[in-house]
């Protein structure tokens, strides 16, 4: 009945074989491998058998009342698509840590993360009520606050994990609560059920938590800067992170949401948010150094675009640039992997230099590279020309933003590409070794993903596997691609221009002013440091006055101890006294008897 | 019909005699098999009610005292079974390896089987006299708990604790005597009180009910009456803060929710109750910031918790119910795990403060990564018990409350938020960490284990006690 669920059960599988072999690292890494391809066999085999589309399975978790909170999954094509994309990351994935983590400790720990991790974006992805997506949202959360701070004893990457946690955290209540106002509102979970549901305040209420919940977990603007500070986990970690899991599942909530933000009306605030988010995330990689952090500002940059292509009302487009940015934003993080490992885990682009003598690892680089730019026929401009042409169509200053938005980061990622190459290569003999040592698993790793860059196109055609329920689904018209590719040419060009041939430290330095205002995520930090000051002095405050409260019930019972001495001193035994008491006692009650 | 209850009375003071008999070296295995063979009692009382069908169930002895009649009445309920089964894992952990320190063994086994007794007799008694003699019971063997076994400044906080623990109870024995006297068959029966209260007029009972609301309050603790809670759970020994927040507030709590369901005048007080309740759960995780004792910290997570729940009572709708007890449940078994944690960190390095404590997770892993666990216990994340618990008690106090009931979630948010940052000052490290003159034994880590695997039992499995709680 639950079949899809199955085909999470290897990487479930994987995860305990790591909990009790977690002395046998080289079992453990073999086994999630295995693991992770048997899953794929699985969710290929799904695909294949499964006849009627949208099929919705479940069963009761458990009942109260009214309301059931049910265990549901879809595989309808939107929940295959993505189910499809991360049991194909996985195993490449995994495959290049058993490369990358060789030298590393603590292997059955990274695996047994790793695959609880590519487990709960399988069953997010699968998920069909808000229960069952909750579930896997926060296991996403909790096991990329675990992987980012992996290598907890270095300096940076505890302080990484803690800043994505807390952002998650933020998304993860806010979420809860829009889950909740459904709940409470309409007595299910159900997404089906949503969807044929009549629309109500509570329910607006809800898909704007909702939203931001996804803003948190797609590391959107404002709450974006998570994201660059999670490079600090393994690289692996990244390249999943960033290509299939993890920040895709806001954009694709939101997408499996999107008929209920179109009647609920949100669209402009998608767009607005999607196209500042994209605009920062360009900015900040043109001025950012660290060789994984031009990538992960990229990625602000894609789910950017991504936001924006659903604000304007184009899930078709959404899901295009969603599909083709796995692939080679994957292949890239692979590639900066590979690149830092042979320059001594040095994350600078100034002082790393490039493989251009090894071509195995370079070519797929530059097929990275240049998808992402957009140049046709690899598959990035499929992505960018349909959220482009949607734009045209539709809102000329989204558009405009977004042909800039092109340029920018075709220039980003060519300085990414040339400024390591920049640097004569003759001293380094060592880096020219380590290049060569760079084990083989991670190197095949980028070269399937590359051919995946490339091939990725022929996917687009076949309709039945990109059938999103949707009219609009009119192919790409050729000038659009043509446009994007060229505008990626024009960026390929300046960049050559300004940082191959050796300017780049003028461009750095010329522009002072230009360069902070480009290098914005040092304001949004600050913001945030004077949030948490501000929550800092409240907490003084009321400490202080709980401790103020502590005092006032000491001072409440020496009140009663005066009280007691005070009286002490009647009783004091002297006879006189107590006569005199008592005949002014008699007196007063003969009084009252009297009257 | 199996006398569940008389067996766990009988067996629980067989257990704090004999343990009294025997020798310091065997007194904690022999109180640690008593509790144990309570938690039997319990678990085969929950399959026998699972058979059944309902966890409504009376037993009634011979007359305790004729005139006026209290009967040796005792029930279970859905919501006193989920607390005696808290209570009782939860003793039983502390039996076995709360003792971090392994000092004055025998005291303190003794001490913690009273309590055990006092908390299953207070969950399962059937009237308000019973109830109030377990109180008592169970407070006076916590005030020793205190004042004999923990840090330096331990006999300030344990009177501190007891001045305002009879105080509750004055409250309490009034409330009692006001409902005993006010109701047509001067009754202290609670099932007769919930049947009947309606018939006393609204003034006496918003008299009763304020003085019971009182009691709860103090216990429970809410702000402002809350004092006492970090200065007892600082100065007590890991047993002590184990059976304190695991347990010990769960008698307001509970009571709490007997109050509601005794007084009809409650619906009145909803409102104004839920405010005072948000209010003291977002005060608390504000102090919290400031504390820098671990312990410390986990105390006032206490009063975090302990205020949404009596948001979920204050709601008195079948989620806010089920959500309160099942949040007392998942909440009792956290903080128990999370004090253990606390205290085996204390007592391996010497060191409670989060600025001196670095990198403990080099030389504590299991302690560490339990610590993270519970963490993540207290934040709700699914799969664990208190997801649940949040579920359906934000989903009763929106009911309620509307959008208003979802506020409180931000007190839990900055909770988690400033535990996280505990976690990355003291648990992992940057270049520098505390070494650990100390290590702790096999016990410690058997009760982790027990309690994260309940944690998880509860939240993965929570029809098995949520199926009964469809009719209450």
């Amino acid at each position: 009945m639950m079949f899809a669920l199955i085909a999470i059960l290897p990487l479930i599988i994987a995860a305990f074989l790591a909990l009790l072999f977690r002395n046998n690292g080289s079992l453990v890494k073999y086994a999630a491998f295995a693991a992770s391809v048997a899953s794929l066999m699985l969710i290929i085999y799904l695909y294949l058998s499964i006849s009627g589309w949208s099929s919705l399975q479940g069963f009761q978790w458990f009942s109260l009342g009214s309301i059931s909170f049910n265990i549901s999954i879809a595989t309808a094509p939107i929940n295959m698509f993505l189910l499809l994309l991360v049991g194909i990351m996985t195993p490449l994935i995994f495959l290049y840590s058993i490369g990358f983590m060789d030298t590393q400790s603590q292997q059955a720990r990274f695996y047994f993360e790793m695959s609880i991790f590519a487990a709960a974006m399988m069953l997010f992805a699968i998920s069909a009520s808000l229960i069952t997506m909750f579930i896997a949202w926060e296991m996403l959360g909790i096991t990329s606050y675990l992987l980012i701070g992996f290598w907890y004893w270095k300096e940076k990457p505890p302080a990484a994990a803690r800043k994505a946690i807390t952002t998650i955290l933020i998304g993860d209540m806010l979420m809860l609560a829009g889950i909740l106002f459904i709940g409470v509102t309409y007595g299910t979970f159900e997404f089906s059920a949503l969807f044929s549901a009549a629309p109500t305040p509570a329910l607006d209420a809800a898909l704007l938590l909702i939203l931001l919940a996804a803003f948190t977990k797609s590391a959107q603007f404002p709450f974006h800067e998570w994201l660059p500070d999670a490079m600090e986990g393994p690289t692996p970690v990244s390249a999943f992170l960033h290509s299939s899991t993890m920040v895709k599942a806001g954009v694709f909530l939101i997408a499996v949401l999107f008929p209920l933000y179109v009647s609920a009306g949100l669209l402009p605030v998608i767009l607005i948010f999607g196209l500042i988010s994209a605009i920062l995330g360009v900015s900040n990689a043109l001025a950012e150094r660290h060789i994984k952090k031009i990538l992960a500002y990229s990625t602000i940059e894609d789910l950017g675009l991504m936001f924006v292509a659903l604000g304007l009302g184009s899930l078709l487009g959404a899901m295009l640039l969603f599909f083709v940015q796995t692939f080679y934003k994957g292949l890239l993080f692979m590639g900066a992997g590979s690149l830092m490992r042979a320059n001594d885990e040095r994350e600078d682009i100034f002082t790393n230099y490039s493989s251009a003598t090894n071509k195995l690892i370079f070519i797929p680089i530059v097929i990275g590279a240049l998808s992402m730019a957009g140049v046709f026929p690899l598959s990035g401009v499929f992505g960018k020309s349909a959220i482009a042409g949607v734009a045209e169509d539709t809102n000329v200053l989204a558009y405009a933003v977004i042909v800039l938005l092109g340029l920018g980061s075709s220039i980003y990622i060519f300085r990414w590409l040339f400024i390591p190459m920049s640097k004569p290569f003759k001293n380094e003999k060592q880096v020219e070794v380590n290049y060569r040592t760079i084990p083989k698993t991670m190197i095949a790793a980028a070269i399937i993903l590359a051919i995946l860059v490339i091939a990725a196109p022929i996917f687009n055609t076949y309709p039945s596997l990109l059938t999103l329920e949707l009219s609009s689904g009119s192919p790409i018209p050729i000038s659009e691609m043509a446009e994007v590719s060229v505008i990626a040419l024009v960026g390929l060009a300046i960049a050559y221009r300004v940082y191959r041939q050796g300017h780049q430290l003028h461009v750095a330095s010329a522009n002072r002013p230009l360069y902070i205002a480009f290098y914005n995520s040092i304001i949004v930090n600050g913001f945030y440091m004077y949030l948490t000051k501000a929550v800092a002095i409240a907490a003084d405050g009321l400490g202080y006055f709980d401790l103020k409260l502590d005092k006032l019930t000491y001072s409440a019972s020496s009140a009663m101890l005066s009280v007691g001495s005070a009286l002490r001193k009647i009783v004091n035994g002297q006879t006189n006294v107590y006569v005199a008491a008592f005949v002014i006692g008699i007196v007063l009650l003969l009084a009252l008897f009297i009257w | 019909m199996v006398p569940f209850i008389g067996i766990l009375l009988a067996l629980l003071s067989f257990g704090v005699v004999a343990t009294m008999f025997s020798s310091e070296k065997t007194s904690k295995t022999l109180a640690s098999v008593f509790s144990l063979l309570a938690l039997v009692v319990v678990v085969a009382a929950f399959f026998y009610m699972a058979q059944t069908g309902s966890m409504n169930y009376t037993e009634n002895y011979s007359y305790y005292i004729m005139q006026p009649s209290i009967s040796l009445g005792f029930q279970f309920s859905p919501i006193s079974f989920v607390l005696v089964l808290m209570a009782s894992i939860v003793s039983f952990v502390t039996l076995l390896s709360g003792n971090v320190e392994n000092e004055s063994r025998k005291i303190s086994s003794i001490l913690i089987l009273l309590f055990e007794l006092a908390a299953i007799g207070l969950f399962t008694s059937g009237n308000l006299f019973l109830l109030f003699i377990f109180w008592d019971v169970g407070v006076i063997s916590l005030f020793f708990m205190i004042y004999i076994l923990g840090s330096s400044n331990r006999r300030r906080a344990a009177v501190k604790f007891l001045i305002y623990e009879l105080f509750a109870s004055l409250a309490l024995l009034f409330a009692i005597m006001l409902v005993y006297f006010y109701t047509p068959l001067h009754s202290f029966d609670i099932q007769y009180i919930i049947a009947n209260a309606g018939l006393i007029s609204l003034p006496v009972q918003a008299l009763i009910f304020s003085s019971f609301f009182i009691a709860f309050l103090i216990n429970m603790p809410v702000f402002p009456v809350h004092l006492w809670l970090p200065d007892a759970h600082t100065e007590a020994s890991t047993q002590g803060s184990m059976l304190l927040s695991g347990i010990l507030t769960k008698f307001g709590g509970y009571g709490m929710i007997l109050t509601f369901f005794m007084m009809p005048i409650a619906a009145h007080f909803e409102v104004p109750i839920a405010i005072l309740a948000g209010f003291s759960a977002i005060y608390a995780v504000f102090v919290l910031m400031t504390q820098h004792d671990i312990k410390r910290i986990i105390a006032y997570s206490t009063i975090v918790e302990m205020g949404i729940i009596l948001v979920a009572i204050a709601s008195f709708n079948q989620f806010g119910i089920s959500g309160a007890a099942y949040g007392m449940l998942a909440h009792g078994l956290t903080i128990a795990m999370l004090f253990l944690a606390a205290g085996s960190i204390g007592h391996m390095f010497a060191e409670r403060d989060i600025r001196n404590l670095r990198g403990v997770v080099r030389n504590a892993l299991s302690t560490s990564y339990t610590f993270l666990a519970g963490v993540f216990a207290t934040t709700g994340v699914p799969l664990t018990a208190a997801f649940i618990a949040d579920v359906l008690i934000f989903i009763g106090a929106i009911k309620t409350f509307s959008i208003y009931g979802a506020i409180p979630l931000a007190a839990l948010l900055l909770l988690g938020a400033f535990l996280y940052y505990v976690v990355n000052k003291s648990i992992l490290s940057t270049s520098e960490y505390s070494s650990n003159p100390r290590f702790i034994g096999r016990s410690q880590k058997a009760g982790y284990a027990i309690l994260l695997s309940s944690i998880f039992i509860f939240g993965v499995l929570p029809f098995l006690l949520l199926n009964f709680f469809s009719n209450i």
